[in-house]
């Protein structure tokens, strides 16, 4: 494929409110009940029934634009947006169209050794609308409204992205600020996040060209997946001479294709108007003020912190504070501790294990006290750091304490300089040959008689005086 | 102004109601009246008004965040045609 194509991507993201009520009315939002079970009248759009909006969702709306540096709006108007599905009983969605609560803001997202800024055009408040299961029957529709009413946050990007990997690193920054602003759990798996993503291609120096959506993609592998396919399809249409049709089109995952939905040419018209059962909203400059006060650190200044107050490395801090809890849990694993062996522990021990184990750090089997404590033997030269290995591996299955393993594997780490002699003049009258060709030149074994020793002790020498020792004898 | 067949059945379409040559006329004329009633209130001047302004002194009621489920399912489903494992069932919509 000829390579002056430039690729142009937008994204709008769907972030549940992590509220316990919906946005207008009490049901609950608790995910996996039995089907039509937390449906108020307000909900299934009964006659007379009227919307009474929810404080903490407008809270958790402001606290996530603040978060994504974007100006707050002190007046925003609730719109009826009209259409006709089964799985929306109002007929009409509340949503925000032109005075939206949220207006531009900016983000920036980390490629690498680059850094770019990606615009937020703005971010507004609706209902969810219910759930249709087309599985159940050949001839028949199922409809759940227990998501009926949900609040979302719509999240609208501006057109800033070049590339599958920017626009996977775009939603992944929206997901890490909305999850240390503790506004939506960032749940991809049950739909508590999902992304459509608007693509078009051109040549450099054209105008945009026409736009397909993808809609609905709830991972970043699908993100990226939906992206390829979709920039080669658009691609070869148009150097076929044809032309892309502006459409809606899903992403098939186990074709890894994308295909069209309905076309926007038959395209909804919407009727969008004000609310008359809503007053428009007002908030007070002092009240924006007071939260913007109580936002936590967010993840580009805590990262700039672990830098400066660790002295690790920017892709350490990248990787230690990508989540709010993962970077909690190093830092108190980290505190009075050697931070190198924090680091090493957390970002590669303890992950290579929640990977293992499909975990998230929150379900993490070894807490950050019971790693502390692991860390603390090995700075103390009790333990190995590959006898720490044995330790954390039991800690994962086991519910005993750091010193209660040691002590039932014999762990302990021999540091005691005549005992560790003892092995290694043992090693060195078993392996004469060697000895002799060390000492001809050959210093690589200086290896070979360290894992000698190590076999021998079952691992136990203290690894840096069996260094030290080793060398000493055979330089003598 | 006038109602035309094209928008009355663009609406109808809209709303998924499927007219007869009869209803049509007859929407067709209950439409026309409709919004020509509403064109004269276009007459006003409302060029400093906000569009969501209105006569009572009150601001948007806010609720806090608390949740309850009110609603049994039995209830919920009680006047709907059809209904099967607590689910609302329709004839087959896939769009």
């Amino acid at each position: 494929m000829s390579n002056n194509w430039q690729t142009v991507i937008g994204i709008e993201i769907h972030a549940q409110v992590n509220s316990k009520s919906k946005l207008f009315s009490s049901s609950s939002t608790g995910f996996g009940s039995a089907p039509n079970t937390q449906v108020s009248l307000v909900d299934a759009a009964m006659p007379g029934m009227l919307p009474v909006i929810n404080k903490f969702c407008i809270e958790q709306a402001v606290k996530s634009g603040l978060g994504l540096n974007a100006k707050i709006n002190s007046k925003s108007i609730f719109d009826r947006k009209n259409y006709f599905y089964q799985d929306l009983p109002q007929g009409y969605q509340i949503s925000q169209f032109k005075d939206p609560i949220v207006g531009e803001g900016s983000i920036e997202i980390d490629l690498g050794d680059e850094k770019k800024v990606i615009g937020i055009e703005r971010l507004h408040l609706e209902q969810d609308a219910g759930k249709s299961l087309h599985d159940q029957d050949p001839n028949l529709t199922f409809v759940d409204l227990n998501r009926s009413g949900i609040a979302l946050m719509e999240i609208v990007s501006k057109p800033d992205m070049a590339s599958p990997e920017e626009a996977v690193a775009y939603v992944k920054k929206v997901r890490t600020i909305l999850r240390y602003l503790d506004t939506c759990d960032g749940n991809m798996e049950q739909g508590s996040l999902r992304a459509d993503v608007n693509i078009s291609v051109r040549k450099e120096g054209d105008e945009l060209g026409t736009r397909c959506e993808i809609k609905n993609l709830n991972s970043f592998k699908h993100i990226n997946a939906a992206i390829n396919f979709e920039v080669d399809r658009q691609i070869k249409v148009i150097e076929g001479g044809d032309k892309i049709k502006q459409e809606t089109r899903l992403y098939d995952v186990t074709l890894d294709k994308t295909r069209s939905m309905r076309s926007k040419e038959d395209a909804h018209d919407y009727r969008y108007f004000p609310d008359p059962d809503l007053l428009p909203l007002k908030l007070n400059q002092s009240w924006i003020d007071d939260l913007k006060k109580d936002l936590p650190e967010l993840p580009d200044e805590k990262k700039a912190r672990f830098v400066e107050q660790y002295k690790i490395s920017d892709y350490d801090a990248e990787v230690l504070t990508s989540d709010r809890l993962t970077s909690e849990y190093f830092e108190k694993v980290a505190k009075n501790r050697n931070v190198k062996l924090a680091v090493s522990w957390v970002a590669s021990e303890l992950f290579a294990i929640l990977n293992k184990l499909n975990l998230t750090i929150e379900k993490s089997p070894v807490n950050s006290d019971q790693l502390g404590d692991l860390i603390d033997e090995i700075e103390n030269g009790i333990i190995s750091n590959r006898a720490a290995k044995e330790v954390f591996e039991e800690m994962c299955e086991s519910s005993k304490s750091v010193k209660e393993i040691i002590n039932d594997k014999g762990l302990v780490q021999i540091s005691d300089t005549t005992e560790i002699e003892k092995f290694i003049d043992q090693v060195l009258i078993e392996n004469p040959d060697n000895v002799q060709k060390y000492k001809e030149g050959k210093t690589k074994l200086l290896g070979f008689f360290i894992g000698e020793v190590m076999k021998a002790t079952k691992g136990k020498a203290n690894p840096g005086l069996l260094n030290q020792i080793v060398k000493k004898k055979l330089d003598n | 102004m006038e109602f035309d067949k094209n928008s009355t059945l663009k609406l109808a379409k809209l709303a998924r109601l499927s007219l007869n040559a009869e209803q049509l006329n007859s929407l067709e004329k209950d439409l026309t009246s409709i919004v020509s009633f509403i064109d004269q209130l276009k007459e006003i001047n409302t060029e400093k008004i906000d569009p969501t302004s209105n006569s009572l002194d009150q601001d948007l009621i806010l609720r806090e965040d608390v949740a309850e489920n009110k609603l049994s399912n039995e209830d919920l489903l009680k006047n709907v045609p059809e209904s099967e494992l607590g689910f609302f069932v329709v004839p087959k919509v896939i769009e």
